[in-house]
């Protein structure tokens, strides 16, 4: 474990100092993100100036569970962005082989190899917006509810990482896995929403097959109502657990089957 | 002296797809798909001792690749097992990896934005290497490969030469005890193909470290390997020193002349006198410079020579031997007839 740290900080400098070689891009990178962000609350502004409540939820109530998406969504991105390229191109180009001839697991390898730094604009975005609507609704911080919501950013982070780790694993088969990836990836807009406005056949896919819903919706709406505690984090926990054991299963298959690519 | 790499009876399968041509083909393999196994390396057995050098050497798609993939643990063999440096590679890859070396001539392993110290620095954390044997391991690489003038620039500012070396050093760096180098030579020119394979012969004489090496550039071989394996179409074809594949697939020598005039060349007919048809000849003409190939099995260099004098007038005469390469072509051309013969018995319907 000492090891793994110690690896990583390795990494993140060599990240830090690539970073510096690139500084418009990352600057570019992260103004966008930031601009994406920005363009989505205006829109969202805009819908509810129209519509103030949506199935009892009002404005600020939706700005607190968009912002709570956005965290678990930011740290994940920041953490194991590799991810993507593994589905998209590092397979198929032949790439790969790289992590096999190391001696570290190849997947801690492939994480630990990129932070996303433009993540931080999200991540940043989320909180920012969080606060903002706590401000505004007057939520009650109490240590307890803090604790639980961030073992909520810790599990809604496991289920953004497991789903992108199972994504990845299948480019493992088929070479190139990124638009498949990308489906599942984008079903968590869903979860910027309150699932209650979907109808049952969406929110149960959102719940227990691809359950982005406990990245945001539930957890948040305990913070807002209180909804009952045990499912919002003690079933989020569990399917994460599960997600998360399953993903690895499906990668260490698809490095057994994995043929590589070229010469 | 003990057997470093024990590779027994291993075959790889690919399940390849079939597509008919064009997009029709494509959307139709979609819905119903037709695959075949390709046998990309069939049944192959070889033994390497520690210390030696081993040139892995056959023509594109010959599944050299694939062979190196199973014997860095990248690949498991469909069938068939390897022992390498008393591990099974793709069994306990983690701790096998540990103690070998790969350079892929295509790819690099270096970190492409960074100066090249840097990647010795993460490397450094990814083997666990002690400062000090450290700083010894990274002075004795410097000494053979002379990374001294650009350790410090960008790896993408590097030439393709320094590249190389860099990619050597780096697979080095943790005193690997099998070195794996996959075309080392690709692309580079001259000088620093020689400069690089000094490298390696150093590295192997001094560090007594087993190397495997695939190439297509033959001096490589001739330079730097006693022993061969060639394998083509998958199947081990050839396993023994250079010397004797020479003898044992003809011995072709050349003669190298300046003719007078141009057309002298018709005049000579090695068919007739000396029986030399078909692959035992080959005659090439530039100018006025020709150079005819023969095998010397067949007929006896002095007596071809003689004919040549007393045929006709020519400027000057030179006798030398084949290049290892036109031996090979001629061993590629055997095993292609034999494979029409016996019909592709590796590809199967499934």
């Amino acid at each position: 474990m000492m090891r793994f740290f110690r690896l990583y900080k390795t990494f993140v400098v060599q990240q830090l100092k690539q970073l510096m070689e690139y500084r418009v891009d990352f600057l570019t990178g992260a103004t966008s993100f930031l601009v994406g962000q920005i363009t989505n609350i205006v829109f969202i502004s805009i819908i509810f100036s129209q519509i103030p409540h949506l199935q009892g939820f009002d404005y600020y109530e939706i700005i607190f569970i968009y912002g709570f998406s956005l965290v678990p969504k930011g740290i994940d991105h920041l953490f194991t962005d590799n991810l993507w390229k593994v589905a998209w191109f590092i397979v198929r180009k032949g790439n790969f082989d790289k992590y096999l001839t190391r001696p570290i697991n190849p997947l801690l390898h492939v994480i630990m190899e990129t932070l996303q730094f433009d993540a931080l604009g999200e991540l940043l975005t989320g909180i920012v917006l969080m606060i903002i609507a706590s401000i505004k609704l007057g939520i009650n911080y109490r240590f307890g509810n803090v604790a639980l919501m961030l073992l909520a950013f810790a599990f809604g982070t496991v289920i953004y990482a497991a789903i992108k780790i199972a994504g990845a694993a299948l480019a493992l088969w088929i070479k190139s896995s990124g638009s498949i990836l990308q489906v599942f990836y984008m079903s968590s807009d869903f979860a910027k929403y309150p699932v209650t406005i979907y109808n049952s056949a969406v929110r149960n896919i959102i719940t227990y097959i691809v359950p982005f819903a406990f990245t945001a919706y539930y957890p948040a709406s305990y913070i807002l109502r209180g909804n009952d505690p045990w499912f919002c984090f003690g079933v989020g926990t569990a399917i994460a657990a599960v997600l998360l054991t399953l993903a690895i299963l499906l990668w260490n298959r698809g490095l057994r089957a994995y043929e590589s690519a070229g010469s | 002296m003990s057997n470093m790499i024990q590779v027994k009876n291993v075959s790889k399968e690919f399940k390849k797809v079939i597509k008919e041509p064009g997009l029709k083909g494509s959307v139709k393999s979609l819905f119903h798909k037709k695959t075949e196994i390709v046998k990309a390396v069939d049944n192959i057995s070889f033994e390497v001792e520690e210390g030696e050098v081993l040139g892995f050497i056959g023509p594109n798609g010959a599944g050299k690749s694939t062979a190196i993939k199973m014997l860095t643990g990248i690949l498991t063999p469909t069938s068939g097992e390897i022992i390498i440096n008393g591990q099974v590679p793709y069994k306990n890859r983690k701790k096998y990896v540990k103690e070998i070396g790969v350079v892929f001539g295509q790819r690099t392993q270096l970190w492409w934005d960074l100066p090249l110290s840097e990647t010795f620095t993460v490397l450094k954390e990814i083997y666990q290497i002690e400062d000090k044997a450290f700083k010894q391991r990274m002075d004795f690489l410097n000494q053979v490969l002379d990374l001294e003038p650009f350790v410090t620039s960008p790896v993408r500012t590097l030439s393709l030469g320094q590249r190389m070396r860099a990619d050597i050093a780096a697979s080095m760096i943790h005193n690997p005890k099998v070195l794996f180098l996959d075309e080392p030579t690709i692309g580079l020119d001259v000088v620093v193909k020689d400069n690089i394979r000094k490298a390696i012969a150093e590295i192997n004489k001094n560090e007594k470290t087993t190397i495997i090496l695939t190439t297509h550039d033959l001096s490589d071989i001739e330079l730097l390997c006693k022993r061969i394996v060639m394998i083509d179409k998958g199947k081990k074809v050839y396993d023994g020193d250079l010397d004797h594949m020479k003898e044992k697939y003809g011995k072709m020598r050349e003669i190298h002349i300046t003719l007078k005039s141009d057309n002298d060349i018709n005049k000579l007919s090695f068919a007739e006198k000396f029986g030399l048809t078909g692959d035992d000849i080959d005659i090439a003409l530039d100018g006025k410079k020709a150079v005819v190939k023969f095998n010397s099995s067949k007929a006896q260099v002095s007596e071809l020579l003689s004919y040549i004098l007393s045929t006709i007038t020519v400027k000057d005469i030179a006798v030398g031997e084949a290049d290892i390469e036109e031996i090979i072509r001629r061993l590629y051309k055997g095993n292609e007839n034999d494979e029409t013969a016996h019909g592709n018995a590796a590809a199967v319907e499934a």
